[in-house]
């Protein structure tokens, strides 16, 4: 570690952020040594996921905790501001004068409905650099002001439609990862912007359609169709071109094992594993991709019919030392034995009993491993509002007799 | 107009197929100057589809025309110590090399992080595998698929009793990719505080289960819930669900009551509303075949077209599961200019996917097509000071292209 400096130390980061997307793109800020500072409407929820309310109504914590979940809200502070108020838009332009970075994921119509648009950010700090994240963009069109979620948006974007089992066009659902998506792309054009600035001296406003940013995953299926009219469904766990690729029962109640062969060596070195037990892969018709690709339903059944009475954790030892891609199906128990898992559980950080909750935190990792500055996961998550008196006193020099004046308002 | 947001970064790309590419594609779209190294048979994207009429072709590939705007191909033959002190020269004038290639396969070339920053210290390095470096696995061979089903959230998709589903179309290596790009900006914003490069490295697996919540670790160890698979439903609350109607499906979630209850009135507030089943909606899935079934007729006789007009003007979350078709032709993105074009030497112009993101004064652009194989090779090695006649040398004896 170079004397402990964090790649994003040194800036500061206002975050509108709500559910999931938003809050996520500020975190790994956070994350990496960037002061965020949570800034949410007096008296609100916390704004904590979808996830956290329907792991809740399981879970011991009081449904009301807006702590109780891990959240994408870690190693973040919070204020409480109504910026509707006349004095807590004043003192929101202060806290921009004095920040790098503003993430916000409303839709396109409330900033600027708040008198608080871009132009008016950009006179309070001409090196702001403003993120917004809305599902279709802040451009006029006909999806701009739509009410949807990421699942929902996933779908009208067309990465649904190729979700599912090969030959139904049912599709399945998936675990939304449209939101993250979007918040992975959105860093990416922040730190450039970044970069930028370093030269310029400006900051830009940065408009993140999430549908846009997610798209790009089904380039391939989205090529098909611009050049050759295709329209793709549902594939299963097929890719064009590789066969096999696929996932085929194990032995145990829902074990699976995930395997492909990429060429010819792969599919030379599965058939020697397989060996007499995998007689029918050494038909004729497999011995070519060509011929695998035209009898990939035979082909499926047959290494499926080999698989099926084999443990998939020796299986994947034995595929892997010969040099074919293979890998159980992992479930979480299976994973916390894991020992690649020693990757994933470094990462789900245990921050002792400490939210005043009385139980340990685990929250997702960090999985950007900068050898020199490693990031760091700094608080726990904050309540709303736990932080007006410091960053009010300390960041704007408001005394105590003014921040009360603000609270009896109903500003803070 | 100003420059470029990345003007003057000097990136170059190492590996193979999707994560390394898409990494470096996304700054190359922002004015990285990125040196694409391929082998002599060009990278495995130009002989993957989709092809124009299904007919192979090196630099008619949709997938590598997507992955490689902006960037130059230079074709150097690793294989050779000739190709091996190119590359590392490349290296050495490099801000950043993005590489997908086996841990092992690496030392091998010498073209690993301790070897390349000892003539470049502040050189940043991103290594992007399956796998990562931390683990006993670290050289086993992985794709997308095994990254899915290695992660935990392969098994939480599909039907149960059927082979559990990854994300199609190598969307891990995607997200591989773009999280490669995200430790890139990270470490060389530390190197603008520190002075030194450093080597980043990320193992999708771990992506896909952290950053992206796939390993479904957080609800078991913290709440006991082990999910398994449930088909077109996601368990999460009621309703979230993929549902047939009458040209189509549309995706119907919400986890607002307000909402529920305005799409149950577009029915015409039917008796049973008052379910018991459905008064907490955070508990009703274990119900919902028969849930469903009060409403997913008045859904099947309505087209996608009749129910998205519905559901928009009543302020509905729900909406269209569109086809790869419905997105392109979409009046939306069209209105946005959102499809991009490419002006190719083989293909002619030709549209592709535009940009992730619109920066304000910096936009995203096109600023050169997609490379053929070895387009730059001459011009690039020239660029480090071999002169016209060490390049003819190295053509002749087969170690570029």
């Amino acid at each position: 570690m170079s004397g402990g400096v964090l790649p994003m130390e040194g800036l500061r980061v206002l975050d509108h952020g709500h559910v999931w997307a938003g809050p996520l793109l500020a975190e790994m800020f956070a994350d990496m040594g960037a002061d965020v500072i949570r800034v949410q409407a007096p008296g609100r929820f916390s704004g904590i996921s979808m996830a956290g309310r329907g792991s809740l109504a399981a879970g011991p914590a009081a449904p009301d905790d807006p702590r109780a979940y891990q959240g994408w809200d870690r190693g973040k502070r919070s204020v409480s501001l109504d910026l509707a108020h006349p004095d807590g838009k004043r003192l929101y332009l202060a806290l921009v004068a004095k920040s790098d970075v503003i993430v916000e994921n409303f839709a396109p119509r409330v900033l600027p409905g708040l008198g608080l648009g871009y132009e008016v950010l950009r006179e309070a700090n001409p090196r702001i650099v403003l993120a917004s994240l809305s599902a279709a963009g802040a451009t006029p069109g006909p999806w701009r002001e739509l009410l949807t979620y990421g699942p929902s948006l996933a779908a009208l974007y067309g990465v649904k439609s190729v979700q599912g089992y090969a030959g139904e066009a049912q599709p399945r659902e998936d675990t939304a990862d449209l939101d993250p998506t979007a918040a992975a792309h959105a860093f990416v054009a922040v730190c450039a912007v970044l970069e930028y600035r370093e030269r310029t001296g400006r900051g830009q406003h940065i408009d993140i359609a999430q549908g846009e940013a997610t798209i790009q995953r089904i380039a391939e299926p989205v090529m098909d169709y611009l050049l050759n009219g295709r329209v793709a469904g549902p594939q299963g766990n097929r890719y064009p071109g590789v066969a096999p690729h696929g996932v085929y029962p194990a032995v145990g109640e829902d074990r699976w094992i995930a395997i492909v062969a990429r060429d010819e060596r792969e599919w030379g070195a599965l058939i020697e594993v397989a060996g007499e037990a995998g007689g029918r892969l050494r038909e004729a018709r497999f011995a070519t991709l060509a011929g695998r690709l035209a009898a990939q339903d035979a082909l499926d059944e047959a290494i499926g019919a080999w698989t099926e009475r084999r443990d998939a954790g020796a299986l994947t030892a034995a595929l892997q030392a010969a040099g074919v891609p293979a890998y159980p199906v992992m479930d979480p128990p299976a994973l916390l034995a894991d020992p690649n898992y020693g990757v994933l559980r470094e990462c789900h950080v245990r921050v002792e009993t400490a939210h005043g909750i009385g139980r340990d935190q685990i929250y997702q990792g960090i999985p950007w491993k900068l050898t020199k500055t490693p990031g760091v996961i700094r608080l726990p998550v904050a309540a709303t509002g736990e932080h007006n008196a410091e960053v009010y006193g300390e960041l704007l020099g408001l005394d105590a007799a003014e921040l009360e004046r603000l609270r009896a308002a109903g500003v803070i | 107009m100003a420059d470029a947001a990345l003007e003057g970064l000097r990136v170059v790309e190492i590996g193979d197929f999707i994560s390394a590419a898409y990494a470096t594609k996304l700054l190359a779209d922002l004015g990285a100057d990125v040196v694409k190294v391929e082998p002599p048979e060009g990278d495995s994207t130009r002989r993957h589809g989709p092809f124009p009429g299904d007919e192979p072709h090196p630099e008619r590939s949709g997938l590598f025309l997507f992955l490689n705007t902006n960037k130059r191909s230079v074709t150097i033959d690793r294989a050779r110590e000739e190709g091996r002190a190119l590359l590392r020269d490349l290296c050495a004038r490099a801000d950043l090399v993005v590489q997908n290639l086996p841990p092992a396969e690496l030392q091998r070339l010498g073209l690993d992080y301790d070897a390349l920053a000892a003539s470049n210290p502040q050189l940043v390095m991103v290594s992007i595998t399956v796998f990562g470096y931390d683990t006993p696995y670290r050289d086993w061979k992985g794709t997308a698929l095994i990254a899915t089903a290695a992660s935990g959230l392969q098994h939480r998709i599909g039907d149960p009793g059927r082979p559990p589903l990854w994300l199609p179309y190598c969307a891990a290596d995607f997200q591989g990719g773009v999280h490669g790009a995200i430790a890139a900006m990270m470490a060389l914003r530390a190197r603008r505080l520190s002075g030194e490069g450093q080597h980043a490295w990320l193992s999708i697996v771990e992506v896909i289960g952290t950053v992206m919540a796939g390993s479904g670790l957080g609800a078991y160890v913290f709440q006991g819930q082990l999910r398994s698979r449930s088909g077109f439903h996601n368990p999460g609350f009621y309703p979230w669900q993929v549902v047939p109607v009458r040209d189509g499906f549309f995706e119907v979630i919400t986890m607002v009551d307000e909402q529920w209850a305005r799409f149950v009135r577009l029915m015409g507030d039917p008796p049973w509303r008052e379910d018991e089943r459905l008064q907490n909606r955070w508990l009703s899935f274990q119900w919902s075949e028969e849930l469903d079934a009060y409403w997913h007729p008045w859904m099947r006789e309505r087209t996608k077209a009749e129910l998205s007009a519905l559901f928009r003007e009543h302020r509905i979350a729900f909406q269209p599961v569109h086809t790869i078709n419905e997105v392109v032709n979409s009046e939306h993105l069209r209105g946005r200019g959102f499809w991009a074009e490419v002006e190719h030497p083989v293909m002619g112009r030709t549209p592709i996917p535009g940009a992730p993101y619109r920066l304000s004064e910096t936009p995203w652009a096109i600023r050169r097509p997609p490379p053929l194989l070895g387009q730059h090779t001459a011009e690039v090695i020239a660029e480090f000071g071999r002169g016209a006649d060490e390049v003819a040398a190295l053509r002749e004896a087969g170690v570029i292209g």
